[in-house]
C-alpha cells in the first residue's frame, strides 16, 4: 500500500490534485460535485481522479451512484502515517 | 538496411519526445514533493532519454557511424529496430500510466 500511495500521489501528473481530494474527504466525506466546487476543479477532472483513487483502494465510495460520498478507505487509514508524510511535503 | 534504420530512427525519435514529456512531469513532482519515488522515475527517465538521444545521434547525425550503419548488412539494422520498437512500446505504456 505504501508504494501505491507514493506512486499514485507523487509519481503521476495528477498526483497533486489527488492529494487535495484525499485531504478534502479526510476532513469530511464529500460527493464529486462538492469536491469540484470546494477545490475549484473541473467536475470531469474530479470524477477521473476519484476513479483512480477508488481503483487503487485509497478512497471508498459510500451511497448510490448519484450523490455518493467519498471517504478514505480502511486500507488507507491503516497506512495513515504514509499519507501524513505525503501531505507534509505539499505544504 | 536503410529502411530498417529509418524505422529504428523514427522509434528512437518518438522515445525522445515521450521521455521529454515524462521527465518534465517527474521533475515537477520531484521539485514539489522531494520524495524518492519521483526522484527514481526522474533519474531513470533521464538515463533512458540520454540513451535515446545517443541512438538518434548515431543512427542519423554521426557522419561516420550513420553512413557505416546504412551501408552495413540488413541483419544488424533489423536487430536494432526490434530493440528500439520494444523500448518504444515500454515507454508508451509508462506514459499512459504516468499521464493519469
Amino acid at each position: 500500500m505504501e508504494g501505491i500511495l507514493w506512486y499514485v500521489l507523487t509519481g503521476t501528473r495528477g498526483g497533486r490534485n489527488r492529494i487535495r481530494i484525499l485531504q478534502a474527504v479526510d476532513e469530511r466525506p464529500r460527493n464529486a460535485n462538492q469536491l469540484a466546487e470546494d477545490l475549484e476543479l473541473d467536475y470531469k477532472t474530479v470524477r477521473h481522479h476519484l476513479d483512480v483513487l477508488v481503483d487503487n483502494d485509497i478512497v471508498d465510495k459510500s451511497g448510490d451512484d448519484y450523490g455518493a460520498v467519498y471517504l478514505p478507505s480502511d486500507r488507507v487509514r491503516a497506512n495513515w502515517e504514509t499519507v501524513e508524510e505525503i501531505f507534509e511535503r505539499v505544504e | 538496411m536503410s529502411l530498417w534504420l529509418d524505422a529504428a530512427s523514427a522509434a528512437a525519435t518518438l522515445n525522445v519526445v515521450l521521455l521529454t514529456a515524462l521527465v518534465g512531469i517527474w521533475a515537477r513532482n520531484y521539485l514539489e514533493f522531494r520524495s524518492k519515488h519521483p526522484l527514481g522515475l526522474l533519474v531513470f527517465g533521464l538515463l533512458l532519454l540520454a540513451e535515446n538521444c545517443l541512438s538518434v545521434y548515431y543512427y542519423v547525425i554521426d557522419p561516420e557511424v550513420a553512413a557505416l550503419l546504412r551501408s552495413a548488412a540488413p541483419v544488424a539494422g533489423r536487430a536494432m529496430t526490434f530493440v528500439q520498437i520494444l523500448e518504444l512500446a515500454a515507454i508508451v505504456f509508462l506514459a499512459w500510466v504516468t499521464w493519469d
